[in-house]
C-alpha cells in the first residue's frame, strides 16, 4: 500500500521523518536529495534503529593508523549496539547479510511516498 | 588422561624445548667487553618457585645443557623428527644495550653449540624494547638455515601491537620467520603479574601468567598489525589456546559496534587467526576425560591451531601422548608436526616425515 508520508520540503537533505507504518515505524530520510525508506528494526537485536544518530564512518587509510571520515550523512547509528547502517542500502557495515528492511519511496506531485505492505 | 594412538609415522616436531648453558654465565663467552663483565641476572625465576623445582627431574641434574642428552630425550627417546631450541634471556632488563648483548651472545651460544646437530633448529633472541638493535639481530641470523624463528618474552611494557615494536614484526614477516612469544625465565624490571597486582602463589601465577597471551593478541589485531603484515605469523609458546575462543568470541562481538575506531581491522577478529596465529601445547588445556577433549578439540577448532610443545626440561613439560589426547588420527598428526613443518617450512631431516 502506498502511504503520502509528508510533503517532500518538509524532509531537507539530512532530515529524517518516522512515521507509523509496518510493525515498527519506518524511517524516511533524506540524504544529499535522495529519499530513503528503512524499517525501524535493526537486524541485529530488534533494537529501534531509525532512533539512532545519522552519521559518517571510517575506512583505513592509506598510511598505518590513518583514517579517513567518509559517508558522512549516509550512515545510520543504532541506538542498542552501535550497529552501523548504509541508509541508501539498508546494509550493516560488519555484516553485509544482515540488512535492515527497505521500502520503495518515489516523490509523487511534491508528496513523499512510502510503499509499505505490511502492517 | 589415557594414552592417545601416535600415529607411528607422525614426524613429530617439538616446537619447546628450552636448551640452557651449562653455567648460566657461559654466555659471556660470547660477549665482548663491556658486557662480558657486566653483571646481570641468572636463569632462575625468582619469585614462583615450581613444587618440586622447575625441572622434570629425568632430565638429569644439569636439565637442558647438554646436547647429546637433549637430543636423547626430546628426539630419540619420543621418536621426533625435530626439535625447535627456544633458550631464555634475562628479563626486562632496563638497561636496554645489556639486554641486547645478552640476546646476541645466546644467539651465538646457540648456533656454536647446539644447531650443527641433526634435528635442531633454534630461535633468534630479540630484546623488543629496543626495536632497532632487535631489527638488526633478527638481520644478523635471518640468513642462517637453522633459525627458523624470531623470539620475545611474554613480559613487556606495552602490549606487542603497539607501534613501537612494528619494525621488529616487519622484519620477521620480511624474512618468513614465525615469532614465538613465551614467558622469559629470571626477573628484570617488570609490571605486575596480573593488571590488579602480584599473584601470590605459584597456583595463581601458572594458571594466570600465559593467559597473557590474550592481551599481546588483541593488541596484534587492534592495531591493525595482521592487517598491514600478512607475512606476520605468531606462536604463543606457554600454551592458553583453551582460553582463545571466549576471547575470540567476546572480541567478534565488541567489533562489530567498534570497527569505526579501528577501519583497519577490516574482518572480524576470529578471521585473522587461521593465518597469522598459532599455540603450543601444554598440559593444563582442555577436559581431562578423553571423550569431552575431543569434543573440546572439534567444537573450539582448536585443533587447526595447536602445535606439540614439550617445554622439555620443565617439570610441568607435556609429552606427544598428552598434547593429542582424545584427538583423531588425521588430527593427532597434524598436532605432533605436519602443522609445525608447515608452518616453520621446515627443510632438512624434520621435512621427511
Amino acid at each position: 500500500m502506498r502511504h503520502r508520508v509528508a510533503r517532500a520540503a518538509e524532509i531537507p537533505p539530512g532530515g529524517m521523518v518516522l512515521v507509523p507504518l509496518g510493525r515498527r515505524g519506518v524511517g524516511v530520510y533524506n540524504v544529499r536529495g535522495a529519499f530513503h525508506a528503512l524499517s525501524n528494526l535493526c537486524p541485529h537485536a530488534g533494537g529501534p534503529v531509525c532512533r539512532g544518530d545519522v552519521t559518517g564512518t571510517t575506512v583505513a587509510g592509506g598510511a598505518p593508523y590513518a583514517q579517513e571520515w567518509v559517508r558522512d550523512g549516509e550512515i545510520l547509528r543504532c541506538p542498542w549496539h552501535a550497529w552501523e547502517i548504509d541508509i541508501t542500502t539498508g546494509r550493516t557495515i560488519t555484516d553485509p547479510t544482515r540488512t535492515v528492511a527497505t521500502y520503495p519511496v518515489t516523490v509523487e506531485d511534491g508528496w513523499v511516498v512510502v510503499e509499505v505492505d505490511e502492517r | 588422561m589415557s594414552a592417545a594412538p601416535i600415529p607411528p609415522a607422525a614426524g613429530i616436531v617439538d616446537c619447546a624445548v628450552h636448551p640452557a648453558p651449562r653455567h648460566p654465565d657461559d654466555i659471556r663467552a660470547y660477549m665482548r667487553e663491556p658486557w662480558r663483565s657486566r653483571p646481570f641476572p641468572g636463569l632462575q625465576r625468582y619469585f614462583y618457585p615450581a613444587p618440586n623445582g622447575d625441572f622434570d627431574p629425568a632430565a638429569g641434574p644439569n636439565p637442558g645443557t647438554d646436547p647429546d642428552l637433549v637430543a636423547r630425550h626430546v628426539l630419540r627417546d619420543r621418536g621426533a623428527a625435530a626439535a625447535i631450541l627456544l633458550p631464555q634471556t634475562r628479563g626486562l632488563l632496563p638497561d636496554l644495550d645489556l639486554a641486547a648483548a645478552i640476546c646476541a651472545a645466546t644467539n651465538d651460544w646457540l648456533a656454536a653449540q647446539w644447531l650443527d646437530r641433526p634435528g635442531f633448529y633454534g630461535s633468534i633472541r630479540v630484546s623488543p624494547a629496543d626495536p632497532v638493535q632487535a631489527v638488526a639481530e633478527i638481520e644478523r641470523w635471518a640468513g642462517h638455515p637453522r633459525m627458523v624463528q624470531v623470539a620475545v618474552p611474554m613480559q613487556a611494557h606495552q602490549p606487542y601491537g603497539q607501534r613501537l615494536y612494528a619494525p621488529i614484526w616487519e622484519a620477521a614477516a620480511r624474512h618468513g620467520l614465525p615469532v614465538a612469544v613465551h614467558i622469559d625465565s629470571a626477573s628484570g624490571v617488570e609490571l605486575q603479574t596480573t593488571p590488579v597486582g602480584a599473584a601470590a602463589h605459584y597456583v595463581e601465577w601458572s594458571a594466570l601468567y600465559p593467559l597473557n597471551f590474550g592481551v599481546h593478541l588483541a593488541s596484534f589485531i587492534a592495531e591493525g598489525v595482521f592487517g598491514r603484515l600478512p607475512d606476520l605469523r605468531v606462536v604463543f609458546a606457554d600454551g592458553g589456546i583453551d582460553m582463545l575462543p571466549p576471547l575470540a568470541w567476546r572480541m567478534d562481538k565488541n567489533w562489530r559496534p567498534t570497527r569505526n575506531e579501528t577501519p583497519w581491522v577490516d574482518r572480524t577478529p576470529t578471521a585473522y587467526l587461521r593465518q597469522h596465529v598459532r599455540f603450543l601445547s601444554h598440559r593444563l588445556e582442555g577436559p581431562a576425560d578423553a571423550a569431552t577433549r575431543a569434543k573440546w578439540l572439534s567444537l573450539t577448532g582448536a585443533a587447526n591451531l595447536l602445535m606439540y610443545g614439550s617445554s622439555y626440561p620443565a617439570w610441568d613439560g607435556c609429552d606427544p601422548a598428552t598434547a593429542v589426547a582424545g584427538a583423531d588420527s588425521a588430527t593427532a598428526t597434524r598436532i605432533l608436526g605436519a602443522s609445525a613443518r608447515d608452518w616453520y617450512r621446515l627443510a632438512g631431516e624434520a621435512a621427511q616425515a
